[in-house]
């Protein structure tokens, strides 16, 4: 690395790029990009190795991608191929927001507050430059919507991994805890949907060799998630949704009676959820998509709540409160 | 796994220079003041971003950045009297496109709002969604989130903090006893599944944090609020730490602390080695962590429901009432 290199801001690099293969209509080579787009062209020597600014690009270009700007690339017609020859591009019509996609001043708002409820997690990059991109068309909220502020916690390190892997269609590995046992086992797995359902996060991913489709928790992987370069093909629209369907129809099928002290925080919690209904005799009636969790979460309300049915849940209550008296005894 | 720093934030700043661009061809004149607001950002990162802009272009025919190929702004007008005119544009015609992720970020978003009273036109609520798939470069990727479960109270409570008004209603507390409270709403909280109100209570003449679903007959009243959501800083954690606080210490599996973020657990001991991630079920290294409460009741709920991965070490009183609390709940059942 030469000392007398004069130093060009990423930024700059990066925006020069984009503005360069956006003026273009028959795309830029390789070559061409290094040699006159600023800076780049500073560090380009005519005859040598251009290794480490060559990689350089590569970088960039997995940045452009990232940040949605869709960057093209032209086989040379008379030497297909060859990499020296492709040409490089980005096309309008893929990269303008179409002139028929305006928000008014209400849409904005609303907008707005979408964007704030990521703010804890990895996806609040993401949701800070779409409301910039927003802020772009010049529209002013209506009025700030005061008085809101929601979040959606993301707390789960495996979140962020399995998000990129999603975006990039390949298969993901991972050690896998699956509620009520007791060893974790690694799995592979293509995955489709990040969800969240009853204020847990899910993966929706399908077992390459079966084809079966699986719902995991992402609180239950144990393991880092590694992302793998195995790619797979992009799944239809609506996987997520029909995650949630999937699982709505083992929560609708699965049913316990609890009886629940009059005025407890239990009632208050449980009575006001989805789907909760009284019976004749005061008891309350829950659906449920997993009798381990259901467990975990009734063990928490303590006196405030008896299982009546089914007698696993029961078991696996007593089970839990047992282990806390032990362990605090 | 440290993701590189550098080239995150020179992306964010691309897709700032991206946004700007078109901003400013639409406004024809703006002042720096304004242009910073509507982004908000600090007014000097705008001005950087227009001198950035202001010697950018393309190479053109040259190859060597002739005038002409970059952009250009009425200096004096910029320099004199901090407005920007742009007065020569290069490549960039419109708003920049939302990624598919971005777009995901944004619909899951508003699904999640969806219960939300200013929410209530839900054609509307899917046009706008259909809009930002449209409006994206790839299909958004595929991430759903449940539409949040509110009650009647939700929009009373609303009504209230938008006419600045107070608000009467029963409370469940975490003891379990019921009483009335005269609050000053001044925002609505929500974290995933869970929504809060937070207020000055009048009853306590303290900022309190409030469970939804723990307000029953609440009523709108006529008196005007006293405190107002500028006068006290509300911040992110919904319970606010005190100086009566007591201390916890509790020993927590390595993989459950991001659970009780909430709680702001701080590391005690030096943390044994990070467990194997082939034997990662009964951690034998666990962390030792204090937490700092304002009763044991939260905590009691906590470590009954995390069972086997949280344990409450001390003080004394803290694990004695975990303890009571387990066994009241067995005598519930006829198996001791």
């Amino acid at each position: 690395m030469a000392a007398t290199v004069q130093k060009i801001p990423a930024e700059e690099r990066l925006f020069s790029l984009v503005l360069a293969l956006l003026a273009t209509d028959g795309g830029l080579t390789k070559r061409e990009i290094l040699s006159t787009v600023q800076g780049y062209r500073q560090r380009y020597k005519a005859a040598g190795h251009n290794a480490s600014l060559e990689r350089q690009f590569e970088r960039d270009k997995d940045d452009l991608r990232e940040l949605g700007i869709p960057l093209e690339t032209i086989d040379s017609p008379g030497d297909p191929g060859n990499n020296q020859n492709l040409r490089y591009l980005i096309p309008r019509g893929s990269y303008e927001l179409p002139a028929d996609i305006r928000f008014t001043p209400q849409e904005t708002t609303l907008l707005g507050l979408a964007a704030l409820v990521w703010r804890e997690g990895s996806l609040s990059a993401d949701a800070r430059r779409a409301l910039l991109k927003l802020r772009s068309l010049g529209i002013t909220a209506t009025e700030p919507l005061l008085g809101y502020a929601p979040r959606l916690s993301l707390r789960d390190a495996a979140f962020t991994p399995l998000n990129a892997a999603l975006e990039k269609h390949v298969l993901v590995g991972f050690e896998y805890l699956k509620p009520g046992e007791t060893a974790a086992r690694a799995r592979l797995v293509a995955p489709l949907a990040l969800f969240q359902h009853q204020g847990r996060w899910h993966l929706f991913a399908e077992e390459p060799d079966s084809k079966l489709t699986k719902t995991f928790l992402l609180r239950r992987i144990v393991s880092a998630v590694t992302v793998t370069s195995t790619a797979f093909p992009a799944p239809p629209p609506g996987q997520g949704e029909r995650a949630i369907a999937e699982l709505d129809t083992v929560w609708n099928a699965n049913l316990a009676t609890v009886e629940v002290e009059a005025g407890s925080d239990a009632a208050a919690r449980l009575g006001t959820r989805r789907g909760s209904t009284v019976t004749a005799n005061g008891d309350l009636e829950l659906h449920y998509a997993d009798a381990n969790i259901l467990a975990d979460e009734l063990a928490g309300f303590g006196p405030e709540i008896a299982v009546i049915s089914p007698s696993a849940l029961r078991d696996a209550v007593i089970a839990r409160l047992q282990r806390t008296a032990a362990d605090h005894g | 796994m440290a993701e590189p720093k550098a080239p995150k934030l020179a992306g964010d700043k691309l897709a700032f220079l991206l946004s700007l661009v078109p901003y400013l061809m639409d406004q024809g004149r703006v002042t720096v003041a304004e242009a910073a607001a509507h982004f908000g950002v600090p007014q000097e990162q705008l001005r950087e971003a227009v001198r950035l802009i202001s010697v950018s272009g393309i190479p053109g025919e040259t190859a060597t950045y002739q005038h002409g190929d970059l952009f250009d702004i009425a200096w004096d007008d910029f320099e004199v009297r901090d407005e920007i005119v742009l007065t020569h544009n290069v490549a960039i015609d419109e708003s920049p496109r939302f990624s598919g992720r971005e777009a995901a970020a944004l619909i899951a978003g508003l699904n999640y709002l969806a219960a939300l009273p200013e929410h209530a036109d839900t054609a509307a609520g899917s046009a706008l969604m259909s809009k930002l798939a449209r409006g994206a470069s790839a299909s958004p990727t595929q991430l759903a989130v449940e539409v949040s479960q509110t009650n009647a109270t939700l929009a009373l409570i609303r009504e209230s903090v938008a006419a600045g008004v107070q608000l009467e209603f029963d409370y469940l507390n975490a003891r379990g006893g019921r009483e009335t409270r005269r609050v000053d709403p001044l925002r609505i909280d929500a974290v995933d599944a869970d929504w809060y109100l937070r207020g000055w209570c009048h009853s306590r003449e303290a900022l309190r944090t409030f469970r939804l679903d723990h307000i029953s007959n609440a009523t709108v009243t006529t008196d005007a609020i006293v405190r107002r959501a500028d006068d006290v800083l509300l911040s992110d954690r919904l319970f606010e730490a005190s100086s009566d606080d007591l201390v916890v210490t509790i020993e927590v599996a390595p993989g459950a602390l991001p659970l009780l973020a909430e709680y702001e657990p701080e590391l005690v001991a030096p943390s044994l080695p990070a467990p194997s991630p082939t034997e990662p079920t009964e951690p034998t290294s666990r962390v030792r962590v204090i937490v700092r409460v304002s009763h044991f009741h939260g905590l009691k709920r906590l470590a009954a429901s995390m069972n086997g991965t949280v344990t409450v070490l001390s003080p004394p009183q803290a694990r004695q009432t975990v303890k009571d609390w387990a066994d009241a709940a067995l005598s519930r059942y006829t198996v001791l």
